[in-house]
């Protein structure tokens, strides 16, 4: 064999391509934006978004508004998918966005590790903490005071409930006459359940598509839920949980839950062949209504609507925050751009485009929110954005544990779902304990 | 041309560059007088051609080291160091978010050993593993041997058994899911078409390892089969021409000489398959995309790879995620020994009962001596005409 010989060109292409492979990363411009940005002084905004937030039109009309900014927007199709993808950019320490959309959700993690993440007072958050609903503001404040978040949206509930079936039932299935039916203005779970037994009477069929629902809506709304505001657990023992547990696990024994997949249903088939009849809505998920009905090959003449009662007390569920990561380059910039995006004109523009729920006061009350919209229609014509205004009222923001979401997830997941199979308010109520035990939650 | 061996790698530049005009270039000895200087006339062209024959011999030496290091350098990268640092991570507090915390040496061992979530899993894993790789090679193995057959349009059937394989495990777990749905599913709803109790797919242990086991199967059947397919092929057809002349029919032939012709791809297969059904995660993983737990409510299909997910981003506890992913590799490792050690002791029995080193079975070698003895004879038959032919 004779051994080639190699032009020293070569030899170095092979050198650097072998380095190329080796290398990773990219030179970042270390400027901590010292001077705003301008068609002079070029900044790439990065933002991560998830789901449908309705914020496309707002990062056209920035960058025209604002030379010099350029945002390069990621949407993550599914919340869990959008913790994940934060989660993992956060314990790797890179890759973050200059604008970290955090849903509720996530907010006892993000709170753990609140200082990696900018104190918007620093650029002006005080001077518009007036514009939101007052728990939304809470929500986004850490232990310190430090204010890490500008609220998007939220997701005060109301019930969703299918006026067709309701009239083959021979019940009242009028807008008014049904939040009349669901308890009124002073509306508890106890009412809620007696209609859904009258129903399950009448029609023989389910009254809600499954327990969890309820069950989330019912701890979203105590002031204190898995955690105690001083952030220890409170599962077992505590009363107030154990008694709605009671309630509804009887419900669920007495035919009431339909034992729907959540967010399956059947790929949208329950929402049309008349398998349940009400549903807890908040206000973003009148758009899941909507596809998973279109979905199945509905439309508004499905029958559904959405009234404005909600069972003990107000209550919110989901609504979002945009960040700005301490690691982001140009933070003043990133910070102005979240509170760009968050502001009552935005917000009114992001209801109009997703459906999303303004926590800014002034969009709750704009015409785009207030009047008629595609979601109004498909809901039989309800006045959602002012049904939804209303429901907002009393909304106490609750503390959010480390663990909260894997409580609810893991421990009390597999036990509604026994509930819905017929096992007993008991039994199921030790196995969410055993599970807590199982999981070393403390 | 000189004969040539590695240490005289330098004579063929000294041919090359005898049709240069320069005189005969001084070979560069090492020791002697590698500095620049030492001698004090050394020309341009001299500078040159040693210059040049340093780089031969480096270029020599160190170039195939160079062409086999992307694959060190990536393995270094994405393998041997994670496995490093999944260690480190095992052996501390880790919270996901928080960072590493105390050292605690093998704690995370402890729990997780001691942990039923773990054994769980494990036992899922397990048995999903031999729901879908028995079932898999026995047919695999089938279809290999229907399309080592002489049948028309050989390439169209060969490439339709790898459009399974080619399809992204993502829709294929879609579609299955789906199929297999308790309420809306077609399955149930054909077997509710024959008055069959519906079955709860996705709650019921066995169930959902039937599930997951057929789309396990469904991606990897065909692949296999090809792999086997390739195998047969080579297998000598005189054996079989020889084998079916002594009267042995198509199932004789196929247990006492395909078969055991095929055991080396057949051992191959089934390492691979192992490897792969103990890291099973994506089928588990959107089997049941709802469900609030991954692996369903109550961890019934939940895999080990699928728990250490869980583990590390949902609970955050980097620390123990990291122990079950050492754990995991220490039992793939175990396994892949024991199929090593009966793989070994296969082939050396092989080689015991044969002289040859084919490692044939007995009746395989029979068969084999019968094939020369009647090729050796003068043809005097239309059968065995055809296989001195050969």
């Amino acid at each position: 064999m004779k051994p080639s010989r190699k032009s020293p060109l070569a030899l170095a292409a092979a050198v650097a391509g072998s380095i190329a492979l080796v290398a990773t990363g990219c030179a970042a411009d270390a400027s901590k934006d010292a001077q705003p940005a301008s068609a002079d002084n070029p900044v790439t905004l990065t933002v991560t978004t998830f789901g449908t937030q309705g914020l496309d039109p707002l990062y056209e009309k920035y960058q025209k508004e604002n030379p010099g900014i350029t945002i390069e927007a990621t949407n993550i199709d599914t919340g869990g998918n959008a913790l994940t993808d934060w989660k993992t950019k956060q314990a790797a320490g890179a890759g973050l966005p200059d604008v970290q959309a955090v849903e509720e959700g996530w907010l006892g993690q993000v709170m753990s590790v609140a200082d990696s993440f900018t104190d918007l007072r620093e650029f002006g958050a005080n001077e518009v903490a007036g514009d939101w609903v007052d728990w939304k503001v809470k929500q986004a404040t850490d232990p310190e005071g430090r204010v890490i978040g500008y609220g998007t949206d939220i997701g005060p509930m109301g019930i969703c409930f299918n006026a067709k079936l309701f009239k083959d039932a021979g019940m009242p299935s009028e807008r008014e006459e049904v939040a009349e039916l669901l308890g009124g203005d002073d509306a508890t779970w106890e009412d809620f359940f007696k209609a859904g037994n009258e129903y399950v009477k009448k029609t023989d069929k389910a009254f809600y598509d499954q327990s969890g629902f309820v069950w989330n809506s019912m701890v979203n709304q105590l002031d204190e839920g898995y955690y105690k505001a001083d952030g220890s657990l409170n599962i077992e023992g505590n009363a107030e949980l154990r008694e709605r547990w009671d309630l509804l696990s009887d419900a669920a024994s007495k035919g009431l839950s339909a034992n729907q997949t959540q967010w399956d249903w059947g790929k949208g088939q329950a929402f049309v062949d008349g398998s349940f009849a009400v549903m807890p809505c908040p206000g973003w998920m009148l758009g899941t209504v909507k596809g998973q009905v279109e979905g199945a090959g509905g439309d508004s003449s499905a029958g559904w609507d959405f009234a404005d009662v909600f069972p003990g007390g107000a209550a919110n569920w989901g609504g979002s925050f945009l960040t700005v990561p301490t690691t982001s380059e140009h933070p003043a910039e990133a910070a102005k751009l979240a509170q760009y995006l968050t502001s009552a004109s935005s917000q009114a523009t992001s209801f109009e485009e997703a459906g999303t729920f303004p926590s800014n006061l002034e969009a709750q009350k704009s015409e785009a929110v207030t009047g008629t919209n595609e979601m109004s229609e498909f809901f039989n014509n309800a006045p959602v954005g002012e049904i939804l205004g209303n429901r907002a009222n009393g909304v106490q923001a609750q503390y959010k544990g480390p663990q909260d979401s894997v409580i609810q997830e893991q421990v009390f997941g597999p036990a509604i779902k026994a509930i819905d199979a017929g096992s007993d308010s008991e039994t199921a109520w030790n196995k969410a304990l055993s599970t807590l035990q199982e999981l070393e939650i403390k | 041309m000189p004969l040539m061996s590695t240490t005289t790698h330098d004579a063929p530049e000294q041919d090359r560059d005898a049709s240069a005009p320069s005189p005969q270039p001084q070979r560069w000895i090492k020791g002697n007088n590698a500095p620049a200087g030492a001698k004090p006339a050394e020309t341009r062209d001299e500078r040159k051609t040693r210059r040049r024959h340093l780089r031969g011999r480096w270029d020599f030496k160190y170039s195939p080291y160079l062409y086999i290091s992307p694959f060190f350098i990536l393995f270094g990268l994405v393998g041997l160091f994670p496995l490093i640092y999944t260690f480190v991570v095992s052996i501390n507090d880790w919270d996901l978010l928080g960072g590493a915390g105390a050292w605690i040496g093998l704690e995370n061992y402890k729990a997780e050993l001691t942990s039923p979530l773990f054994w769980n899993s494990l036992f899922n894993t397990f048995s999903i593993f031999l729901l879908s790789a028995i079932p898999q090679l026995v047919i695999a193995t089938f279809i290999a041997a229907m399309l080592d057959q002489n049948i028309r349009a050989k390439t169209f059937w060969r490439m339709s058994v790898l459009v399974p394989y080619v399809v992204t495990p993502v829709a294929v777990t879609l579609i299955f899911s789906s199929a297999f749905d308790e309420q809306y599913g077609v399955l149930n709803n054909l077997l509710a078409a024959v008055n069959i109790d519906p079955i709860a797919w996705k709650t019921e242990v066995f169930p959902s390892h039937m599930a997951i086991a057929t789309m396990v199967n469904w991606r990897w059947t065909g692949y296999n089969a090809l792999i086997l397919l390739a195998a047969m092929q080579a297998v000598p057809r005189e054996l079989h021409e020889s084998a079916a002349i002594d009267g042995a029919g198509v199932i004789r032939r196929f247990f006492s000489i395909t078969l055991p012709s095929i055991r080396p791809t057949m051992i191959f297969v089934i390492i691979t398959a192992t490897i792969g059904g103990l890291q099973i995660f994506t089928e588990p993983k959107l089997f049941n995309p709802s469900s609030s737990v991954p692996g369903g409510p109550d961890r019934q299909y939940q895999t080990t790879v699928l728990y250490l997910w869980d583990l590390a981003f949902n609970r955050g506890d980097f620390g123990r995620a990291s122990a079950v992913a050492w754990i995991l590799f220490l039992i793939i490792i175990v396994i892949g020994v024991i199929n090593f050690l009966i793989s070994g002791s296969i082939a050396s029995s092989a080689d015991k009962k044969g002289a040859g080193s084919t490692g044939r079975t007995r009746a395989a070698r029979r068969a084999a001596a019968r094939a020369e003895a009647k090729a050796a004879k003068p043809a005097n038959g239309t059968q065995s005409g055809s296989a001195a032919n050969e």
